[in-house]
């Protein structure tokens, strides 16, 4: 029977829906999701008590103008930044690539719109990882006694952008054992290119130090908003090469 | 009654390879629509581009009162059976069943998915992972998925190969069923008696074109305005020996194949069938039986190449 509803919103939700919470819930089923999620976990507990149990590097820092909630922060952003992208990559290294290997793809775009497995997958990729950093930013908070709002704003805005940027990557490359080379290779070198880029003037490090996040990093500003604009333009490259596909 | 799917010069071209070469064809609502031709003949091409798998090269379709062009919008009503190894194998079966009745927009519960497995005889391997399913099963399982959401087109490829013949015989009984639910079907498959037992039409799809289409017995009496002949002699009649002896005979005798002690040849005219029984004999053979062979599909797809 014609409900005349769009078929994306058969039964009167969105069917893309589905493609997120699977890819949602099985990012926690694997090992490696499991050990970042208790390493995170960890980090944050373990830095958010030394700090607690040592309030006068918490005042020198306050005194010399840091703000208080960065100090708490601190470890747990500079291990987003120096391993994010090594961790997206070894959760969703295959996220595409592996659905077109196994040829399961081919059952889901009988079924929904491409655009909908990309994005639906996408989505479901960053809910993992607003869960899992959102664990870590709840214990700081209990020990801290602050909600560090723009400091997980900004980790997961960073997240943001290695997500599509790893998403791309699955797209583009079609065999998952090369993106898990790849993601090994990327996860080391791209943080040490970002962050050397953002001190450097030399000419060849320039596209480095706009296309890579760390310089938009530095403060949480209106410029953080630009990894957005790039996240969103990798997303949209990858679906317009999936609908172009032959799968 | 109306067509449901209109196919207007449908072409695949992989790298310099033209595997579709402009396809003409439509397929009625409501009918059993079989398609035939041989491995590489582009079955499996033609069935990807209906169904949004893969991308035409050039050429279009309506699919649904839809044109290709907006495909995604008619997904819902077409269910489609792909090749079993895209399966979700790390899936236990009820699992893949809900997951992609979803997708489809299925909205039955657990219970029902439970009973579904049932119906299609998968009773007790419910809370089996796929990997774990024999062959037959796994077809089943492809064969059920095509079926959720109540799709009004559904869409198979070779849904009985590699089964055993009672499951095959089920798998028959329900396309039967399904279009007396008044759905249409096309289905492709390398058995021909299956096809000629239940396809309304059928199009013999050889060099990426549409080579013949029309009801089995359109086909089966069009294909050829030569005679068969079954004959069974003692000492066997061989190809080799037949060509050997019509060399001299003054009518033409062309062999078609051997089924277990028969050669079946094709003879132009009503008086060469008593010209060949004559010669066989003044040859030494004892004729011991010589009947009209009906064409059948198979002789019609060997004709068509």
């Amino acid at each position: 029977m014609d409900t005349g509803e769009p078929e994306e919103f058969r039964g009167g939700e969105c069917i893309m829906v589905h493609i997120l919470w699977r890819e949602f819930t099985d990012s926690f089923k694997s090992i490696r999701s499991i050990l970042i999620i208790l390493f995170l976990t960890f980090i944050s507990y373990q830095s958010a008590s030394f700090f607690e149990n040592n309030p006068g590097l918490v005042e020198e820092f306050f005194s010399t103008g840091g703000a208080e909630s960065s100090i708490y922060t601190a470890a747990i952003s500079l291990i987003v930044l120096m391993f994010g992208f090594l961790f997206v990559f070894a959760i969703s290294h295959d996220i595409i690539n592996k659905e077109i290997e196994m040829r399961t793809i081919r059952l889901l775009v009988t079924k929904i719109p491409r655009w909908q497995i990309v994005i639906g997958k996408f989505i479901g990729i960053l809910l993992f990882w607003v869960v899992t950093i959102l664990i870590s930013y709840v214990i700081l908070t209990v020990i801290s006694g602050t909600w560090h709002f723009l400091d997980y704003l900004q980790t997961i805005l960073f997240l943001f952008y290695a997500i599509s940027f790893v998403l791309f990557i699955s797209t583009i490359v079609l065999k998952s054992k090369l993106t898990m080379f790849l993601g090994i290779i990327l996860g080391i070198s791209l943080p040490i290119v970002g962050l050397v880029s953002v001190f450097s003037d030399k000419w060849y490090m320039i596209p480095f130090k706009y296309l890579l996040p760390y310089n938009y990093m530095e403060n949480a500003s209106f410029s953080m908003l630009i990894l957005l604009i790039i996240g969103i333009a990798y997303l949209l490259i990858s679906v317009v090469i999936m609908r172009r596909r032959d799968l | 009654m109306k067509n449901i799917i209109n196919v207007a010069q449908l072409a695949k071209r992989f790298g310099t390879t033209d595997v579709l070469n402009g396809i003409d064809l439509t397929i009625q609502e409501g009918e059993v629509f079989g398609f035939i031709g041989h491995n590489g003949a582009g079955k499996s091409t033609f069935i990807n581009m209906l169904t949004g798998i893969i991308n035409k090269s050039s050429g279009s379709f309506e699919i649904i009162g839809t044109s290709d062009q907006q495909l995604d919008d008619v997904k819902a009503k077409i269910g489609v059976m792909p090749d079993i190894s895209n399966l979700y194998d790390h899936m236990k079966g009820i699992q893949f069943l809900r997951y992609m009745g979803k997708l489809a927009g299925d909205t039955r519960t657990k219970q029902d998915y439970i009973a579904l497995m049932k119906d299609i005889g998968l009773e007790g391997a419910e809370k089996k992972k796929i990997k774990a399913y024999s062959f037959g099963m796994k077809k089943k399982i492809s064969i059920a998925q095509a079926l959720l959401g109540n799709p009004s087109l559904i869409i198979l490829d070779e849904p009985t190969s590699g089964l055993d013949p009672e499951s095959a015989i089920n798998i028959r009984k329900l396309i039967v069923d399904l279009q007396q639910q008044g759905k249409t079907i096309l289905l492709t498959s390398h058995n021909l008696d299956e096809i000629d037992k239940i396809s309304d039409r059928v199009g013999i799809l050889s060099d990426g074109k549409v080579k013949k289409l029309g009801t089995p017995d359109e086909l089966k009496n069009n294909t050829s305005s030569e005679l068969s002949v079954a004959i069974r002699t003692n000492p066997t009649l061989t190809s080799q020996k037949l060509a050997e002896l019509s060399a001299n005979w003054d009518f033409n005798v062309q062999f078609v194949t051997t089924k277990k002690k028969y050669v079946v040849v094709n003879v132009p005219h009503d008086n060469d069938i008593a010209k060949l029984s004559k010669e066989l004999i003044h040859s030494g053979f004892q004729l011991f039986e010589l009947r009209m062979e009906q064409q059948s599909l198979e002789d019609v797809f060997i004709n068509s190449k």
